[in-house]
């Protein structure tokens, strides 16, 4: 067999049925054997292999194959189709479910805490002249079902605070990600909080809250903080 | 099949698509090794994360059901779990919680609350910072010898103990705990109150 003939049929007739068939079990390793990729893949599987089999039976019967059929360029076009067709399908199914949402926790692990750090910051935080300015920033961080009870406590909160002329002033000391989900995260956050007040100590408190977020359309929100140990 | 030759300017135009889907296969196979390692990364990542806060959650368990009772006890095995220095100032660096259970007299028992890897830390400053100020410190954590990395976790916990006829007393903390990886055994190699 001249050397150009041992190259198609290696191409044709061994290399790309198995990178076929490598591709779609690939797919389902990606996609952990769901039920019909199982059917689906063996079903695939079984006629390459048994297109492969008619194959060999022909080459050894007439001693050609199909990667050496000068009659037949068509089919061997087919063939390189269907291999490149499988492998960038299971390519592309690789980066639907593996490098995205990777991608994604990455991302999302550092917004969350960002977000929580943020919210808990302002929520723990007084000034007796605060702007609505500075409230509304807050607000537009919680989901909408959390903004009427917030303004609600704030300004009974506030009303007391402000009374007695109270500064408080929260920085986070720490944070980080309790959990994280596709679209819920809970991030805990350890803030110091500087109370003072003319003519009183300044009194100092490192309070734990948990802070748990919901991602919506517009990104995550929070959706709720708690004390983690109310003191 | 007499005329065939390789280098031959015999490619038919199907030869030619064919080699050209040959060539996306190719990259198709590359692009896939590439995919699968990044996520067995990110994926071992994840792992290597849970375990550390499953190492983080065990240790702290055992500090804060420390009893007067078992105090040796725990003391030793909350010995063992530690590495570089916290190993080797352990009496120092436990001191503290050693006077928190003699205080605790009676039975006491303790409860994690919350475990998270920490990843935004400022460290106390002498003035608060502004409340807006919220850069994300560099995380700096001395190695100890043999370990690879370390990770901090933060941990919320509360101990209640109960005093016959006294109130119950509840302690609070709030600790940080630096979990190393000493040759795939993750240790503890630092401990401290977030105050």
């Amino acid at each position: 067999m001249k050397r150009r003939n041992i190259l198609r049929l290696l191409a044709f007739d061994v290399v790309a049925p198995l990178g076929a068939i490598g591709a779609l079990l690939a797919i389902g390793v990606v996609l952990a054997w769901p039920l019909w990729w199982v059917s689906v893949c063996s079903v695939l599987v079984l006629l390459i292999a048994e297109a492969m089999a008619v194959d060999f039976w022909l080459l050894r019967r007439d001693s050609v194959s199909v990667g050496t059929d000068d009659d037949a360029p068509r089919l061997r076009l087919a063939i390189a189709l269907l291999c490149a067709s499988a492998l960038s399908a299971a390519v592309l199914t690789g980066y639907l479910h593996w490098t995205r949402p990777d991608r994604d926790f990455t991302r999302d692990s550092r917004e969350v805490v960002q977000v929580a750090t943020g919210v808990a910051e302002a929520m723990a935080s007084f000034t007796p002249h605060a702007t609505t300015n500075s409230i509304d920033t807050t607000t537009a961080r919680l989901v909408p079902e959390q903004v009427d009870g917030f303004r609600e406590q704030y300004k009974k909160n506030g009303a007391e605070l402000a009374e007695r002329n109270v500064t408080a002033e929260a920085a986070t000391l720490s944070a980080g990600v309790e959990a994280l989900g596709p679209s819920e995260a809970s991030v805990v956050v350890i803030l110091r909080v500087t109370q003072t007040s003319p003519g009183q100590p300044t009194s100092r408190t490192a309070p734990a809250l948990r802070v748990v977020l919901t991602k919506r359309s517009s990104g995550w929100l929070v959706s709720g903080v708690l004390p983690i140990n109310s003191r | 099949m007499q005329d065939d030759d390789a280098t031959g300017p015999k490619l038919s135009r199907y030869g030619v698509v064919s080699a050209f889907l040959g060539l996306v296969s190719v990259a198709a196979v590359v692009f896939g090794a590439v995919i699968w390692s990044t996520h067995r990364d990110s994926a071992g990542e994840r792992d290597h994360l849970s375990r550390v806060m499953g190492a983080a959650a065990d240790w702290t368990n055992v500090l804060i059901n420390m009893n007067s009772g078992n105090l040796d006890a725990s003391l030793q095995r909350l010995h063992d779990g530690t590495v570089g220095e916290l190993n080797a100032d352990f009496g120092a660096a436990m001191a503290p919680y050693r006077e928190v259970v003699q205080k605790l007299q009676a039975k006491s028992t303790g409860r994690i609350d919350a475990v998270a890897i920490e990843t935004v830390r400022h460290e106390p400053a002498s003035s608060p910072e502004p409340a807006d100020a919220h850069k994300p410190d560099v995380v700096a954590v001395k190695l100890p010898p043999f370990a690879t990395r370390t990770d901090s976790v933060l941990v919320v916990a509360t101990s209640v103990s109960e005093n016959a006829g006294a109130k119950p007393m509840t302690v609070h903390w709030n600790l940080r705990l630096d979990v190393s990886d000493v040759e795939g055994k993750l240790m503890i190699a630092g401990l401290g109150s977030v105050k």
